[in-house]
């Protein structure tokens, strides 16, 4: 098992933005988590993330509690996020957005080295290539992160949470307010991420949703709802109901 | 490696000739060497509000700490036989554990928090340093703090000692420069060479990333309250040390080294200096510390201008003096300033 949530609950006063979640995923697979604005996706991200802490239940970690794990210790255990809105160095260049995180996973979560500079770290240097490969963003190198177009900053974001060498990675909406080549494009991205870590995606577009997830949660009101494969999920009846707002299966693009 | 070594060259060269170009125009030597000393803080202070981005409205508990701590060791500890570098050592040291203290309390909050919670903190010092009469003496402050000579071995070198006669025509004569100057000189560019290698290392890299983007930082696995502690100890070192070696220079500390103007003063030579660049806080220092000097002589309303100083380059040079000289200096220093009241954790 990857990662496991059990009886998962967030509130902010009396909000219950997420409850009661049992959730898990096994290593390698990718899945989706859907539901309506509002459903707690983002807030569930950010629990497994460390963004934010539990009010309740438990959540590990390759059979290790990390209920109480701070972010950046999640991030060396293997968890790692990209950002709804990308979240970057937007005054240093491509690369060096990547070398940060790179620095991050070679160095390690506080190292007092007031002499070295990380320009000497060879291992630096390569995770931080790789990641950008990964996501074809070599060629954009040395530009400013902030000169991004919209597609490249989201993609940059992805490459920058790659450089932590991630085992689980989480992708908020990563193609929101892509253009369709760039949709396509990222698309693409993610289904080559799938093949070498879990990998965890909330998104809005059904198209890509069906095509390319293993299997799928959908939350409603901070509650799991349905859970299963693309097809099982699209003939739930109380997904329709409350998610497609009781459009038939068969209006559901597949 | 060759950057540095010109670095540190020119920056002696400038140290070599300052106390010689504010003789004419109306400085003198022990100005130079107060100037050099609390140059020291200035650097120390800039790591935080520069590289860090955390605006401490405090630093003044901190040298003066670093002073009154130096000023008992020698008065109380070792009156017969005063060693500089034990009493100096012992102020750093104090000072590096205050803020260390200190520090885990303040490097949670961000901003305008962050700011006024060092002013209180730093009041408080001020406070007790002022109640705790029998060791501080109250509001007269400490006294008659014992000349502490410099051991090499066996040796001793007396710092009060002047450089032979020789005139140099208007810029004075080589006797007025007691060996106080060359000394604070060489400690101001070893931190100098410190700050630099520290800014280029690891450690710098992190720290200027998590003022940038926090949030960013945490989530690559960075945890950005340890090296904003570490940051604010440094810092607070650095300052201490400073307040060490001009309670050994002027012989007394007194509680206004402890106060809230002594802590706006780092905040007006950095700013006016240059935030974000490693030579401004010393440059800073030397304009202000010397208008001060000179226009003080003539006017009761010193105060007043040195805010109407510090406003216009707020507002007109937010790159500060040294900043300014370099391209897109100017928008680095505000947007540094600006971020530093930001009370919300570095987001860009």
């Amino acid at each position: 098992m990857a990662l496991e949530t059990r009886g998962l609950g967030k509130s902010f006063g009396h909000f219950a933005a997420v409850a009661d979640v049992d959730f898990h995923v096994e290593p390698g697979e990718l899945r989706a988590v859907i539901g309506p604005n509002g459903a707690g996706k983002t807030t569930f991200f950010n629990l497994i993330s460390g963004v934010l802490e539990a009010s309740a239940g438990t959540i590990s970690f390759e059979g290790r509690d990390v209920t109480r794990t701070s972010g950046p210790h999640r991030v060396h255990l293997g968890i790692a996020k990209a950002f709804q809105t990308a979240n970057l160095y937007p005054e240093r260049s491509v690369l060096q957005n990547c070398r940060l995180a790179a620095l991050a996973h070679v160095q390690g979560p506080f190292a007092f080295e007031v002499i070295r500079a990380s320009q000497r770290l060879g291992a630096v240097d390569e995770l931080a290539a790789s990641a950008l490969e990964s996501v074809d963003l070599q060629a954009a190198a040395d530009v400013r992160a902030g000169e991004l177009s919209h597609g490249d900053k989201k993609r940059l974001d992805i490459a920058i949470a790659l450089a932590t060498r991630p085992k689980v990675l989480l992708l908020d909406e990563p193609i929101a307010g892509m253009s369709k080549d760039e949709a396509r494009k990222t698309e693409g991205l993610v289904k080559q991420l799938a093949s070498k870590m879990t990998v965890l995606i909330i998104e809005h577009d059904m198209d890509l949703i069906m095509g390319i997830s293993d299997s799928i949660t959908v939350l409603h009101q901070g509650r799991v709802l349905a859970s299963g494969t693309p097809a099982e999920v699209r003939a739930n009846a109380e997904v329709q109901q409350a998610y497609l707002g009781g459009h038939s299966a068969a209006e559901i693009p597949t | 490696m060759r950057g540095t070594f010109r670095f540190l060259l020119l920056t002696a060269l400038g140290l070599i000739v300052f106390p010689f170009i504010i003789h004419p125009i109306g400085g003198y030597a022990g100005l130079a060497t107060q100037v050099v000393i609390v140059s020291i803080a200035s650097v120390g202070f800039n790591l935080l509000l520069g590289e860090a981005g955390m605006l401490s409205y405090g630093q003044a508990m901190f040298y003066g700490g670093g002073g009154y701590v130096t000023a008992i060791l020698l008065l109380r500890a070792m009156p017969e036989h005063p060693n500089l570098w034990l009493a100096v050592l012992g102020g750093t040291v104090a000072t590096a554990f205050i803020a260390g203290v200190i520090g885990t309390l303040v490097v949670r909050v961000y901003g305008i928090y962050f700011a006024l919670l060092t002013l209180a903190f730093a009041q408080m010092i001020f406070f007790i340093v002022e109640q705790a009469k029998q060791w501080t003496n109250g509001d007269d402050g400490l006294q008659s703090i014992p000349d502490a000579p410099l051991w090499f071995g066996p040796q001793s070198v007396d710092l009060q000692a002047t450089l032979p006669p020789f005139d140099l025509g208007p810029f004075g004569n080589l006797s007025e420069i007691h060996l106080w100057y060359p000394f604070a000189a060489v400690v101001l560019l070893l931190v100098l060479w410190f700050v630099r290698t520290l800014n280029a290392s690891q450690f710098g890299e992190v720290l200027a990333a998590i003022r940038e983007n926090e949030e960013r930082s945490a989530f690559v696995g960075f945890i950005p309250a340890r090296y904003r502690f570490a940051a604010f100890v440094v810092a607070g070192a650095l300052t201490g040390l400073a307040g060490s070696l001009r309670a050994i220079y002027d012989g007394v500390v007194a509680v206004e080294g402890l106060g809230i103007d002594r802590s706006g003063s780092f905040v007006i030579y950095t700013v006016v200096g240059g935030v974000q660049t490693l030579l401004g806080p010393v440059v800073g220092t030397a304009v202000i510390m010397y208008l001060e000097n000179v226009l003080s002589a003539h006017t009761g309303s010193w105060r007043l201008i040195e805010g109407v100083i510090f406003v216009l380059a707020i507002v007109f040079m937010p790159g500060g003096i040294v900043g300014t000289l370099r391209s897109a200096g100017a928008r680095k220093g505000r947007a540094t300033l600006r971020k530093s009241l930001d009370p919300r954790p570095g987001a860009p």
